[in-house]
């Protein structure tokens, strides 16, 4: 029992954060295609700001491994 | 690294200015600024005399026509580069007058054939439509037929039509009427051509539609004209096919010596159009402009060689305000050269500041092989990446397939590190792990530290860069900030290394006091908003930290695809299915394996790592030369 829910519980960290991560980077993605269509050049900037979000799920993934390792 | 640039201004006689231009051009090594953006030289700015702006508008509408010509011709690829002679623009301008007359007939003889071809159709439709119903008299002599077209919304008109045609012709007028689609209906009216001009005053004072069909196919009935009209879409294709040969014949011929022409020609008004960034006063002209400093002597002696010694060539001081708008040549080993198109996606760096390309040729491919770290997929990408680089010789997809090779060559290493060929495949032939077996359960923890550890090496690398830049600059915000970011990571890794037992718990308090110094520092750097702002700013930090953990996370998301691909094969219990499955998957990881371990570590480098150093946007070196060989300029 506790197993699974060490389980579960691992895998709506990483799981929300994801979801999350891929609203923002969503929003983001669409406004950048926009600016590189309208300037190139921006193309390094856009990445970076794709990326942001992405600490989001690196965070989740963290919560779940330290639930894991820790609580398993 | 940047290549030390200096700034310089040339004066000259106004009557030497073409000559000094050319020498310029050949020299090729200035970058020509804008005399009205420095502040370092004042003078008026040159005014081009009636001549010259007279000489400027021809070059580019002779630019403007030959490039007309090159498109309408349909000559996409790049002018090779012929021999031009001296007086190439007379030529060009000789050869545009012969030529354009000629093209434009062709070019609009094909166009009439072509909207004929699509426009001959729509006749046939109603033409047929009418054909099962044309009246005998239709064929008669001395009888003449009108088709009229009618929308289904104003059928009453051609009634009134018809009773008004009938009143006139006294009977003798035949009128039929039939749909050709659901929204139209055609008439033929065959009367008399005695009543022609009645008939046609009526038609004009109504609002129908003649069927007005072009003169090429003649006159009389419908069906007569259908006849004509099918032999003439079977000659339109012929028609077309001579003139677009003509066309190509014409294109064979002239289009390398148009595109020839327009380059240089193109070069030519480019060079010209520099001249609104220079000064002037009565009798000189003088501008700025950026060199290497190695090149100084080489200028003054080139440009002497020219004019004697009516030119002055001499560096301006390096002010702060000037070296803000020093343009950036980066000057890198072989091996680091790729990875400059990685660092210019973000930005130039600014000159005198540090250029990362060099920490990134040895930082990214290391996180790439980390993340990957497979001997067989390494492989396959390392083959794949030298392979295309034979297709794309230049350009940034070029520094990207390197950057790729260089990285595969990484993820091999830690292939035999990690004991990895296509997942767990390579333990199955007898491969073992050098290190550790990173899919194995109980070395996830062991991944992950080491992720962290690279990660702290990596952002104290860059916390410290950045002090030395903030220190350089003289900027005392961002040495606070940095300063303090560096002091409590310290002092957070002190912690996180006492709370495992790997220093001994007596320096405890070292490490708090660290740790509250920098958070204190990071606050001091934004002023009053810094009690609440730093500690936030140094929870954002560690953030910065634990995003390296993706260098464990994206890695085990590939051995377990690797495991799925391997696992599903054996399930499949028919080699051959199991094979096409396993290949599929293994496909499937290799793409995500080249894209995903990239762009996650060029993630860490722009994000985690530049923002504690890097300041880019400076401006590109863009020397003012010739992109003609020396030998065809004028």
């Amino acid at each position: 029992m506790d197993a699974g829910l060490t389980a579960i519980g691992a895998g709506l960290a990483v799981g929300l954060a994801a979801i999350g991560t891929g609203l923002a980077q969503a929003r983001i993605g669409s406004a950048g295609a926009g600016v590189i269509a309208e300037k190139p050049e921006a193309l390094g900037t856009i990445i970076l700001l794709v990326a942001i979000p992405e600490t989001m799920v690196i965070l989740g993934f963290a919560v779940a491994a330290m639930v894991l390792l820790l609580g398993g | 690294m940047n290549v030390p640039m200096l700034p310089i201004e040339i004066i000259g006689l106004k009557r030497d200015l073409p000559t000094i231009l050319h020498a310029l051009r050949r020299l090729g090594c200035v970058h020509i600024d804008e005399l009205a953006e420095t502040q370092a030289v004042s003078a008026r700015p040159l005014t081009l005399d009636r001549e010259m702006l007279q000489a400027q508008e021809e070059l580019g509408f002779l630019v403007a026509r030959l490039q007309g010509l090159l498109d309408t011709l349909g000559c996409s690829q790049p002018g090779q580069k012929l021999p031009l002679a001296g007086d190439y623009r007379s030529q060009a301008r000789q050869g545009v007058e012969v030529l354009l007359p000629k093209v434009q007939e062709l070019t609009s003889r094909a166009e009439k054939l072509k909207s004929e071809l699509a426009s001959l159709p729509r006749y046939e439709v109603t033409l047929r439509a009418l054909l099962p119903i044309i009246p005998a008299a239709a064929r008669q002599p001395g009888y003449q037929s009108i088709g009229v077209l009618v929308s289904r919304e104003h059928m009453g008109v051609l009634e009134a039509v018809s009773k008004r045609i009938l009143e006139l012709t006294a009977g003798q007028a035949e009128l039929v009427a039939r749909d050709v689609d659901i929204s139209t209906r055609a008439m033929l009216i065959v009367f008399p051509k005695d009543y022609t001009q009645e008939i046609e005053t009526l038609l004009g004072a109504e609002d129908v539609s003649r069927l007005r069909l072009p003169t090429e196919l003649g006159e009389g009935p419908p069906d007569v004209i259908l006849a004509s009209l099918h032999r003439r879409m079977a000659a339109i294709p012929e028609e077309l096919e001579i003139v677009q040969a003509m066309q190509a014949e014409i294109a064979a011929e002239w289009c390398q010596k148009l595109a020839a022409w327009r380059d240089a020609l193109q070069d030519e008004l480019d060079a010209s159009s520099v001249l609104a960034c220079f000064g002037e006063t009565d009798m000189t002209f003088v501008l700025v402009g950026w060199i290497p400093a190695d090149e100084l002597d080489r200028v003054i002696n080139s440009l002497q060689e020219q004019v004697g010694e009516a030119i002055l060539v001499q560096p301006i001081p390096l002010t702060p305000e000037l070296r803000k708008r020093a343009p950036i040549i980066l000057k890198n080993p072989q091996p680091a050269r790729p990875f400059e198109s990685l660092v210019n996606l973000l930005a130039l760096p600014r000159y005198g500041h540090i250029d990362p390309t060099r920490l990134m040729a040895l930082f990214l491919p290391i996180f790439f092989g980390m993340i990957l770290g497979d001997i067989g997929y390494g492989l396959l990408l390392l083959l794949i990446s030298l392979g295309l680089t034979r297709k794309k010789k230049s350009g940034v997809a070029h520094d990207i397939l390197l950057v790729l090779a260089i990285g595969s060559g990484w993820s091999i290493l830690f292939g035999f590190l990690y004991g990895e060929a296509f997942g767990a495949l390579g333990e199955h032939l007898g491969l073992h792990p050098l290190w550790f077996d990173r899919a194995s359960a109980e070395n996830v923890a062991g991944l992950l530290v080491m992720a962290l550890a690279v990660g702290a090496v990596h952002l104290t690398l860059g916390l410290i860069l950045g002090v030395w830049e903030a220190f350089k600059e003289k900027n005392r915000k961002h040495l606070l900030d940095r300063g303090g970011m560096l002091v409590g990571l310290i002092g957070l890794f002190f912690l996180i290394a006492i709370m495992t037992e790997t220093l001994p718990r007596g320096l405890m308090t070292p490490a708090i006091v660290l740790l509250i110094i920098g958070i204190v520092l990071m606050g001091a750097s934004l002023g009053w908003l810094g009690i609440l702002m730093g500690p936030i700013e140094f929870i954002g930090l560690i953030g910065n930290w634990l995003s390296y953990l993706r260098i464990a996370a994206i890695g085990l998301a590939s051995v377990y695809l690797a495991k799925v691909a391997n696992d599903m094969a054996g399930m499949a219990g028919n080699l051959i299915v199991g094979v096409i499955i396993a290949l599929l998957i293994h496909a499937l990881n290799l793409v995500l394996g080249a894209f995903s371990p990239t762009i996650h570590s060029l993630r860490l480098h722009y994000v985690e790592f530049f923002r504690k150093f890097y300041e880019g946007g400076g401006r590109p070196y863009q020397p003012f030369k010739s992109c003609m060989p020396l030998d065809q300029e004028l």
